[in-house]
């Protein structure tokens, strides 16, 4: 039975889960960044042995859910980025934040790449702004996401 | 050495889960059984998607309340003459329906003049390039069914494609994958409207060179194809591309639902 102090980890997905469908306007739509993505990174990062793949697993079922998409198309996206994060995250956690930023971004293409490859077997080709832009915004705003959630890790005393 | 297998399992674990999430994606596109988890999963985010809705909810009923009494005075009148304008309207309305019942039964049809409605709202969106769903709050406990016509107070929104107990989804007429048999009110001209992934654009693809189009014609539903009623308006013609080589004309035309604003919207029944 996992502790109380887990339903941190929920909550703060469920949190990413809503900001992803909070209604946007047509033209800010393309820019949203993957909240999900950006919250899992940061858990898998700190608390690797809990949040793992199944984590990814289960999360991208979700999200494929409250989506739309084809289910395990995401989940296939955040499987991936997980478990190249599994192996890179102790290089990456001890460098400073912007550098940090850069991986994000990095794992976040790839994240979009792999939902797109998606789209475009099915015959829905992604523009190339909607390609690069949300996770640019991602990497933009990983600084501040990585402050806030490690600050609540700590009130929530998990490591 | 317990590292590396540390590394191999890992690696087997994430290999199964590509190969289960390709499996599951391959299921759900071809088969129709993943759908009842779909439904679960979709219940258990209900609340979720009310969340969303609550400041939008939320904003409308403050601004109600601190209305000030002068303003509510000035709109009273101005819906009070709206109102009656709409009356009079309707008397000439009432009038052309009785005489159209009429003609019709003179003509031996059996189509019924008004469709049953549901009124519904919004809960959520879930728009990109290559989806255009949004999520309103009445599911199969209020008789929405898959394949109902949605529309807003000024046209075709979109049609059901997913049904739970309490919400339903709606794929708007302007998702890629979408698309609507319509005609041109000036010509009688039938065409196809496709989406595009944009909420300001549809596309009527292959149209003959020779057809009489020009920007600004309405184009309303056909009624073809048994899945939107017809004769409910769908878009206004705002560009017209030919293709001198081939002798198609394209036509882009600008929806007349407010695809991306509307809150309520109506869910039609089908007639009988």
């Amino acid at each position: 039975m996992p502790p109380l102090k887990y339903l941190t980890i929920y909550l703060s997905l469920l949190v990413a889960l809503i900001l992803m469908i909070l209604p946007l306007p047509d033209g800010v739509q393309l820019y949203r960044p993957n909240w999900v993505a950006l919250a899992l990174i940061y858990w898998s990062m700190a608390l690797p042995k809990r949040v793992g793949l199944w984590f990814a697993f289960f999360t991208g079922i979700f999200l494929d859910t409250s989506q739309g998409t084809l289910l395990g198309q995401h989940t296939l996206a955040l499987v991936v980025v997980v478990f190249l994060n599994m192996n890179f995250y102790q290089r990456i956690r001890v460098l400073v934040l912007p550098q940090q930023a850069v991986y994000v971004f990095v794992l976040l293409l790839i994240n979009q790449g792999l939902v797109a490859w998606v789209e475009g077997i099915l015959g829905r080709p992604t523009p190339l702004l909607g390609y690069f832009g949300a996770p640019l915004v991602g990497m933009l705003i990983w600084p501040w996401v990585f402050v806030v959630l490690r600050d609540v890790r700590r009130k929530a005393a998990l490591s | 050495m317990m590292n590396l297998l540390q590394a191999r399992g890992a690696s087997l674990k994430a290999l199964f889960l590509v190969a289960l999430s390709i499996a599951i994606m391959v299921v759900d596109h071809r088969f129709h059984q993943l759908e009842i988890v779909r439904t679960n999963i979709s219940l258990a985010l209900t609340p979720l998607r009310y969340l969303v809705s609550l400041p939008a909810t939320g904003g409308s009923w403050l601004s109600d309340w601190v209305t000030s009494h002068s303003e509510l005075i000035a709109e009273n009148e101005a819906l009070r003459s709206e109102g009656r304008i709409l009356n009079a309207r309707l008397q000439k309305l009432e009038i052309l329906v009785e005489e159209n019942a009429r003609l019709r039964s003179l003509l031996g049809s059996s189509r019924k003049i008004s469709d049953d409605v549901i009124v519904a709202e919004l809960l959520s969106v879930a728009q990109s390039p290559y989806r255009q769903l949004i999520e309103i709050n009445k599911g199969s406990s209020d008789g929405v069914e898959i394949g109902y016509a949605v529309i807003d107070d000024f046209g075709v929104m979109g049609q059901v494609v997913h049904v739970n107990p309490q919400s339903a989804s709606i794929i708007l007429i302007s998702d890629p994958e979408h698309a609507i048999p319509v005609q041109f009110v000036r010509s009688g001209t039938r065409s196809v409207a496709f989406g595009r992934g944009s909420t300001s654009q549809l596309e009527l693809r292959y149209l003959p060179a020779t057809a009489d189009i020009q920007i600004g014609d309405e184009l309303v539903t056909s009624g073809l194809g048994d899945r939107f009623p017809p004769d409910y308006p769908v878009a206004r013609v705002t560009e017209i591309d030919e293709d001198r080589v081939r002798g198609f004309v394209t036509v882009f035309a600008e929806p007349r639902a407010r695809l991306d604003s509307s809150r309520e919207v109506l869910v039609i029944k089908p007639r009988q």
